[in-house]
Parts: C-alpha cells; sequence; structure tokens
C-alpha cells in the first residue's frame, strides 16, 4: 500500500469539471449506453480492413528483420506493438479468431523481449495464421471452429514462450 | 451498489492513442455514452500541444503513447504547476497489466487504469467511477495527484467483489498480469482522509 502523506504534504479537494458535470441529470443510462457504444464499433469495423492491412504489413516488416537475423533489439518492438494492436482490436471488435491468433504470438514475443531465444518458425506461423484474417470468411470464425489451427498456435506457443503448458499453475 | 448514469455532453475528452483504428473504437464508445466533443491525438506531444490550447475535462491515454509511454507523459501534466489541467482525472489504458505496472501508473497519478482490450461496459463503469468517487489530491516534493492510498469498498457499477477482499498489499516484485477487477481494486475507493 503507498505510504501516508508526508505531514508537510498539501492535500484538496480539487472541483473538476468532469466531476461536476458528468453527474447531471439527463445522461445515458448505462444499458442504453453501452448498447449504442456496441452499435457504433459496428458501425466502425468497416474500416477495419485498410488498418488491419497497415498493422499486417508492419508486423511483417518487423518479422521479416527478424528472419534476416537482425538483433531482437531491432525489431521486437516494434512487432509486441503491432501484435498487441490486433489482439486489443480483435477483441473490441469481437473477431474472436484474430484476438486468439494475436494473443498467442504476443504471449512468443513478450517472451523474447523477457529473453527468451527466438523461434524464427514460430513467428513465420504466426504471420501466416494472421493472413487467413485478409479473407472475410476467416474474419468472424472462432478458435474452435477451427480446431487444428488453434491447437497447433498453442502448441508452439507453449513450447517457446514462457507461458505454462495446459492445466499446469 | 446502484448503477450511476453519467451525462458527457458537452465535456471536452482527449483520446491519445497511437492506433488511429483504437481511437476511431474508443471515439464511437465515447459518443455512445452522450460525449459530443472529442479530440484525438497520436502521441504525446500531440497531448501537451492540446492541453496548451484546450482546457480538458478528462484524458484517455494509452499507455504506451509514443514517444515516451502514458506513465511519464501523465507524471509531466500532473508535476507542472503551470499546467491549468493538471488536476483532471487521467485514465490510462493499457495492455500490460503486471502489477508493477499497474502501481507504476497509480503513482506516476493517473485516476484509472484501464485494462486493453476495452469494452463498453468496462470503459464506461470506469467513468463513472471516476465521476462519482472524487479523490484528494496529495500535492508534496515527489508526488502530485490523487491519494494513492486505497480499501476495497466495492466496484464501480456493482462489478462483483471478491469474498476475501481486504486491504490492498502491493507486491514488489513484478507480478502476473492482473485482470480489470484486481486493477479496479488498486485504484478503487480511494481513502479520503477520514480513515
Amino acid at each position: 500500500m503507498a505510504d501516508n502523506p508526508s505531514p508537510d504534504a498539501k492535500i484538496f479537494s480539487p472541483k473538476t469539471r468532469f466531476q461536476t458535470l458528468a453527474r447531471r441529470p439527463g445522461g445515458v443510462p448505462r444499458g442504453q449506453a453501452v448498447d449504442n457504444a456496441l452499435n457504433n464499433v459496428e458501425e466502425t469495423k468497416l474500416g477495419f480492413d485498410e488498418w488491419f492491412e497497415g498493422e499486417l504489413n508492419g508486423l511483417i516488416d518487423a518479422i521479416e528483420r527478424a528472419k534476416s537475423g537482425a538483433h531482437v533489439d531491432d525489431w521486437i518492438d516494434a512487432a509486441i506493438f503491432h501484435t498487441h494492436n490486433l489482439r486489443d482490436v480483435g477483441t473490441t471488435v469481437g473477431f474472436e479468431l484474430l484476438t486468439f491468433i494475436s494473443s498467442t504470438f504476443c504471449t512468443i514475443l513478450d517472451g523474447i523481449k523477457s529473453g527468451v531465444e527466438c523461434n524464427v518458425e514460430s513467428l513465420t506461423c504466426h504471420v501466416d495464421a494472421l493472413l487467413l484474417i485478409r479473407k472475410k470468411q476467416y474474419r468472424n470464425l472462432r478458435p474452435d471452429q477451427l480446431p487444428e489451427l488453434s491447437r497447433g498456435l498453442h502448441r508452439v506457443a507453449e513450447s517457446v514462450s514462457i507461458v505454462p503448458k495446459t492445466g499446469q499453475k | 451498489m446502484a448503477e450511476r448514469t453519467i451525462n458527457l455532453r458537452d465535456l471536452l475528452i482527449l483520446v491519445a492513442d497511437p492506433s488511429p483504428f483504437l481511437c476511431l473504437l474508443v471515439h464511437g464508445m465515447l459518443r455512445g455514452f452522450g460525449a459530443n466533443k472529442v479530440l484525438e491525438v497520436r502521441d504525446s506531444p500531440g497531448v501537451l500541444e492540446t492541453l496548451n490550447g484546450h482546457k480538458i475535462d478528462v484524458l484517455l491515454c494509452d499507455g504506451a503513447l509514443p514517444p515516451h509511454g502514458g506513465f511519464a507523459l501523465t507524471r509531466t501534466i500532473r508535476r507542472n504547476p503551470n499546467n491549468e489541467n493538471r488536476t483532471m482525472p487521467i485514465l490510462l489504458m493499457t495492455s500490460d497489466t503486471r502489477e508493477a505496472t499497474i502501481k507504476a501508473g497509480r503513482d506516476a497519478g493517473a485516476n484509472m487504469i484501464v485494462a486493453k482490450p476495452l469494452s463498453p461496459a468496462s470503459l464506461y463503469d470506469r467513468l463513472a467511477w471516476v465521476a462519482f468517487n472524487p479523490r484528494q489530491f496529495i500535492d508534496t516534493e515527489t508526488y502530485f495527484g490523487p491519494d494513492r492510498r486505497f480499501k476495497i469498498e466495492g466496484y464501480p457499477n456493482g462489478i462483483g467483489r471478491r469474498k476475501g477482499d481486504g486491504a490492498i498489499e502491493v507486491a514488489k516484485e513484478t507480478g502476473p498480469a492482473l485482470a480489470q477487477d484486481d486493477i479496479d481494486s488498486l485504484f478503487n475507493a480511494a481513502r479520503t482522509g477520514q480513515n
């Protein structure tokens, strides 16, 4: 727990506009607000393709550097940046397969960043899996609808990163 | 805890994230909540420039905002006595939910950490929590920001409380990732000096 403030600390209660105005009556009730937000997220999906291509190309550039033998510091941050973006957006827009692939990819890359030896094959197979998301028929699938792919990626992530084995705590 | 309704109309909200698409998603969520004044920037210099020209009511900032990250930016904003936005609520959005990272966000002066991936429900609840649970500010030589002393008094909009919840001990070591509920428990129900 944080330390108590020193005796010389000034303690005050700021009046912020946010706290004053956000409490006004007339706001959007939570249930309706969440529904509205989900509808807006659906509309935003229209721009997904363009965004996805940009993220994927950035990721492929980073992984190509890894494959060419570049030092891990030269590519890992870019790779992590793009895979985290893919995972975060995938989850927010409800593309579960994208979320799954990018999550196991994040696990591998976070492991490499922490010092785990880089296994180029594991990076390549994840990039290949992400290429499937370009196709709309795959984009809306869940991981359990592609069990072989899902199990394979999970096994790869287990074998080359610090992720605990299935069933192990 | 009863559900709280927030009114975001006419509040100026700044969303800072390097990903234009994620900004768009957050912007869409905020519009769904009733917000009608949302600005977007992609990096820390953009935030500081915007703060110079606008009175921002709440900042939603990516923890990894280029070039130095949202945590450093939060510290910079809080520690600048000439910044009129110094006490605005700051919510840091991050995928890195290790306990050490959450503690770093708290120590930087963030009001709340919001775990990525974002969901509309979690974002609404965290904004409601900040709106209805004002915290005193502490101003010392080494820290300026919301009171960092915490205890569990319930989650935003009644999100489940675990049976064993008690006072929070923050580990020294870097630990495993935390769920949003655990993050809330670190940022929840600030003690305002009465206890």
